[in-house]
């Protein structure tokens, strides 16, 4: 398993998603980069407004990104190309000072230079639109590949009894390759239960739509993995037939489960999926999508503002501020060493059960104009100590080191 | 303390087409002055059902079908609409749990903030003008009955009275409202003249004609005897110059000038509106009734003049008649309260018959409320609300005992005939797919004692007042009267405008932490964020200055340092006011920090009751333990004890405890009987049978000591550092 545990299963890489605002744009995430290991569940806090949620909805592809990169095992499933254009209008702008200043045989090799770099970043631009474009199409001819690689051997070879029912089987098979997408295979929870179901819909019909999608068409097929999902999430096989509305909150977030697990993903998007709930009924779906994890080995990116309950149920902790990440840290590191003033103030607004501590507690404000000056260098993020990185300039690098001794 | 509220055993239940569902099952508590009580639940505890009926707002469908709600001496189930809306939103006010959903989307939010504040303005100066008129004409009735005993003379002296009281109000009204008018207009001009100087120090100069104009028409229109006096030519001059400083100086965007003059004018708007107000009601006698010219003096020896004057004159001797007026009111009032107490002893035994005689009852009834009646004085101004809502509540509830019988029998028919159907498809060896609904009765004792009760607690009431009949003060009673006629005269004339609405709203945006409420004011919901808005929602419920705060899940919708600041917002208001605040949530992270004490519900049922320290350090309930353990906190690391199952249909409520079925520390008895309130110290009370002395000894899950073994380490080492 410790080797499994290493593997890198999801990359982001300088994640940019901006939306266009009237003339301005409104930076929503902005240069945001992590990675989520095999197995691990990532949490990703902040308040509302802080682009946690867009953050997990550009990985999903349900937004084309601005710039930046992701990977997924291995694959580059979403590419912007923002940053690319930005190069090369850097780059002109640097080189026709330069062009100017020089004269003959200088001004046509830095010309050509600067051609040289246009084509490249134009190379780059037109990889990322290819990929972001036709990343399920090649994973697609892959998967048609292997198919047809396992099963022609076996019809050669096969009698000509097994030979219809293999035939039928490799159609089948055949069909569903064709149709795979690399992107079901993160699935997503969202927040709303109740807005996130078909009300026309029932709870057979929810959970199926996805196999149906991918072209399953075998009904027995279908019942018999909806009835397996349900049991799974601790349902039982009458609710099937219902509609969602028959269910309490924390059965229709159950559903919301069953409908991102039956499609067998990798990864799963809990956005937010205990916010709209009960305490008691939290408690039951945390409980349940712990069960699943420690179950298929899913690998969780759990978005959340609650502190408790992201501290008890992730590895990693990323925290977040107007589309910044500005700490990442293992969950229990974050907590005993939090650095960022803005991870304090969301540590100290946490309420306890605890009327005495509660007397007492002191929130601390956190303001950015007050706590950085960020005029002349800028910040980045730095790795403070293994595992735990922090959005800092080099002078708040050595403060902060300071603090953490 | 101060009792505010007090909710005896209130039952709710709602009509639904598969049955009725008990939502509140016979609850009790109360909340003192300056407190805050947290009521913590699952959704569908009833926890937001208790709250909306304290309001008056629970929906259609819902039936109260016993129990009371005591405010001010009011019982909340039984005023009549009417008076309800004296008490909605003025006295008790809500915040709700969605601040989108409860602000109106496409108004403002400066109309929302003052919509209410200028109806309800209209609604009490139409409410003003009718108290006056009705209680003089009161007055001189019982005037006439108290002194003239028939004699015409002495009849057409008293009416000559009353009517010169009424003469010279009339002039008092006139008086007040013109300073009104110019009070408002120098208030309005301060602030308007505040945000120019503001703005123009900024160089920001959008509209200035019109807003010019408008302040030089608001500072003449201050100009009033009793306010900028002396100083009125040189403010005059100093508007009138206005414009034309602020046209020579548009061009160059350098408003000094008229920032100067600007300055020069509030000194003089500011001090007037520090003085004191005149008399206006012994102003009003003086120039009704003196034929001569008011007096030239300052506003301090003007009042001490004129209320001299007016005494000498007139209102000693008309004290001294409505003194005996009141006395002689008082007087009669207590001979028939002496009469009703023993009448209405006589007629109690009527209801505690075995079998209720209905027409027995009925005329039993109609003699009751009429004696009772009889007995209101109507000449207090503080209305007796028991002895004013006796004859309707009564009337209620034998209503409620006779259809009950009906109702009962029908119930029972309909039971037995489902019941029946149900058995013989069980017989034939089918499983039906239905339950059969469970019979739900009237309990007729119940309603028996309620009619007693009624009986007794007013009888109870009226001893209390013979009993203290010696030590009325009348003659404070009389001048509370006049001030009650002065001040509804008043009423009459205080008029919110739009401006002065908008001014009061921005002190309160101010009031709840909401930057640049200028600005803010004129902007639409949706470009508020989730915490500014519950802000304004908080505003909102402010705005009448209620004693009672009803929060419903305030910060369920938003992020944890938002709902760090509202819950401060709270806490900082509750504490300036003095308001009493019911907290209602699931989450106990939250309660911790508000609640000086908390109730916890479930299935309609208070299962557990303490002071903050009780349920956290100390929880006793099963139920309690549960949500205790359900929640994480920073060091949590086990698994989690979520509550398996749901809460229980309460169309079926399960005989004996609620919980019993979800609780793993369930004994036999709980799920035939449910349990007492067993008491554990004198703030705490819970229901479970483990506290009762036969029961086995459980200790509390693991996870809830051993967090608070954490916490009171945790603190001890904080102390010790």
């Amino acid at each position: 398993m410790e080797d499994k545990r290493d593997e890198v299963l999801l990359k982001v890489e300088h994640l940019c998603q901006y939306f266009k605002m009237g003339k301005s744009e409104l930076k929503a995430v902005d240069d945001v980069s992590f990675d989520i290991k095999k197995g691990e569940v990532f949490g990703l806090v902040g308040e509302s407004g802080c682009g946690k949620t867009t953050t997990g909805r550009s990985i999903i592809k349900l937004y084309n990104i601005t710039s930046g990169d992701i990977y997924f095992k291995g694959i580059r499933i979403g590419a912007g190309i923002r940053s690319y254009q930005n190069a090369i209008a850097e780059k002109r702008a640097e080189y026709r000072e330069k062009i100017k200043n020089a004269s003959g045989d200088a001004a046509t090799k830095l010309k050509r230079e600067l051609d040289d770099f246009v084509a490249e970043q134009k190379a780059a631009i037109k990889a990322a639109k290819h990929d972001q474009k036709n990343c399920d199409k090649m994973y697609a001819e892959k998967r048609v590949k292997e198919v047809k690689a396992k099963y022609e051997p076996m019809i050669a070879s096969a009698s000509a009894a097994q030979k219809e029912r293999l035939q039928r089987e490799y159609q089948n098979e055949l069909r569903k390759a064709k149709r795979t997408k690399l992107v079901t295979q993160i699935q997503m929870i969202f927040q709303d239960p109740i807005a996130s179901l078909d009300p026309r819909l029932t709870v057979r019909e929810i959970i199926s739509e996805g196999l149906i999608i991918q072209g399953e068409r075998d009904k027995e097929v279908i019942d018999k993995k909806v009835y397996e999902m349900l049991e799974l999430v601790g349902l039982v096989r009458e609710h099937a037939s219902r509609y969602p509305h028959e269910f309490s909150g924390g059965q229709r977030q159950r559903i919301g489960v069953a409908r991102s697990i039956i499609m067998n993903p990798e990864m799963i998007i809990a956005d937010e999926p205990v916010s709209a709930l009960d305490v008691s009924v939290q408690a039951q779906v945390i409980n349940l999508l712990n069960e699943l994890r420690d179950k298929f080995g899913l690998t969780i990116l759990f978005v959340a503002h609650d502190l408790s309950v992201v501290k008890y149920f992730s590895d990693r902790i990323g925290v977040m501020y107007f589309g910044k990440l500005v700490e990442l840290a293992p969950s229990d590191e974050l907590f005993l060493n939090p650095l960022h003033p803005y991870t304090k103030s969301l540590l100290s607004a946490i309420p306890l059960p605890d009327p005495i501590y509660e007397k007492q507690r002191v929130r601390i404000v956190y303001n950015p104009l007050a706590e950085h000056d960020y005029s002349v260098d800028k910040p980045t993020l730095r790795e403070i100590k293994p595992g735990h990185f922090i959005q800092c300039n080099e002078a708040e690098f050595k403060k902060y080191l300071k603090e953490l001794k | 303390m101060e009792k505010k509220l007090e909710v005896k055993n209130l039952v709710i239940s709602f009509r639904t087409s598969n049955g009725k569902v008990q939502a509140v099952r016979n609850i009790s508590f109360d909340l003192a002055k300056g407190e805050t009580l947290a009521i913590v639940g699952e959704s569908g505890s009833g926890k937001s059902v208790t709250s909306k009926a304290i309001l008056g707002i629970l929906a259609g469908n819902s039936i109260i079908e016993g129990g009371e709600i005591i405010y001010d001496g009011k019982d909340l189930l039984k005023i009549s609409e009417e008076d309800f809306h004296r008490i909605r939103g003025d006295k008790i006010a809500m915040i709700f749990q969605d601040p989108m959903s409860s602000l109106n989307p496409i108004v403002k939010i400066g109309r929302q903030l003052t919509e209410a504040m200028i109806l309800k303005n209209k609604a009490r100066r139409k409410e003003c003008r009718k108290n006056f008129n009705s209680y003089l004409k009161l007055l001189e009735q019982n005037m006439i009955e108290a002194s003239a005993k028939g004699d015409a003379a002495k009849i057409a002296a008293l009416k000559q009275k009353c009517k010169d009281f009424d003469k010279f109000e009339y002039k008092h009204i006139e008086l007040e409202a013109e300073y009104n008018k110019a009070r408002e207009s120098a208030v309005e001009a301060v602030s308007e003249l505040e945000n120019l100087v503001f703005e123009l120090e900024k160089k920001f100069d959008k509209n200035l004609k019109d807003r010019i104009s408008d302040v030089v028409k608001l500072a003449k229109n201050s100009c009033h005897t009793y306010l900028v006096k002396k100083d009125a030519p040189h403010l005059n001059r100093l508007a009138s110059e206005l414009p034309k400083l602020a046209a020579s100086e548009k061009d160059t965007k350098n408003y000094q000038k008229t920032i100067a003059a600007m300055n020069e004018m509030l000194p003089i708007l500011r001090a007037a509106l520090a003085l004191e107000q005149p008399n206006f009601f012994a102003l009003g006698y003086y120039e009704t009734f003196a034929n001569a010219a008011v007096p030239e003096k300052p506003i301090g020896e003007l009042n001490v003049f004129m209320h001299k004057y007016l005494d000498d004159n007139f209102m000693l001797a008309f004290i001294d008649d409505a003194k005996k007026a009141l006395i002689y009111s008082a007087e009669k009032s207590y001979q028939a309260k002496e009469r009703v107490v023993k009448f209405l002893e006589g007629k109690r035994a009527v209801f505690l018959r075995e079998h209720l005689d209905k027409k027995e009852c009925e005329e039993a009834r109609k003699l009751c409320a009429k004696e009772v009646a009889e007995t209101i004085d109507h000449m207090e101004i503080r209305k007796d609300n028991l002895a004013y809502t006796f004859g309707t509540g009564l009337r209620s509830e034998i209503d409620k005992y006779f259809n009950g019988i009906r109702k009962n029998e029908k119930e029972k028919k309909r039971y037995e005939k489902q019941k029946a159907k149900y058995d013989a498809l069980v017989a034939k060896g089918k499983d039906p797919d239905w339950q059969v609904v469970p019979a739900s009765y009237t309990d007729l004792e119940l309603t028996k004692t309620n009619i007693v009760m009624q009986i007794d607690r007013l009888i109870a009431h009226y001893k209390e007042i013979l009993a203290a009949k010696e030590t009325r003060d009348f003659s404070a009673e009389t001048v509370a009267v006049i001030d009650y006629l002065k001040e509804n005269a008043s009423g009459v004339v205080e008029k919110v405008t739009k401006r002065l609405a908008k001014e009061r709203a921005i002190k309160l945006m101010e009031e709840v932490g909401i930057p640049e409420p200028r600005t803010r004011y004129n902007q639409y919901p949706f470009e508020f964020s989730g915490g500014m808005r519950q802000r304004i929602v908080i505003a909102i419920a402010l705005a009448a200055n209620p004693d009672i705060l009803i929060c419903d899940e305030p910060t369920t919708a938003l992020d944890v340092t938002i709902q760090a600041q509202i819950l401060e917002l709270i806490n900082r208001l509750k504490k300036q006011r003095n308001i009493s605040v019911i907290f209602i949530t699931h989450d106990l992270g939250v309660v911790a920090n508000m609640a000086d004490r908390v109730a916890v519900m479930y299935a309609g049922k208070i299962v557990e009751y303490g002071t903050a320290q009780d349920i956290f350090y100390e929880a006793a309930h099963p139920y309690t333990w549960a949500l205790l353990s359900s929640m994480p906190d920073l060091d949590t690391s086990e698994k989690l004890d979520a509550i398996p199952g749901t809460p229980p249909n309460m169309i079926f409520p399960p005989k004996g405890d609620a919980f019993a079925a979800r609780n793993k520390y369930a004994l036999k008895i709980d799920f035939e009987k449910a349990p007492p309130m067993f008491k554990i110290s004198d703030t705490h009370y819970a229901a479970t049978w483990l506290l009762h002395p036969d029961a086995p000894k459980v200790e509390p899950p693991k996870i809830v000591t051993a967090r608070i073994e954490r916490m009171k380490n945790r603190r001890e080492a904080e102390d010790g550092r």
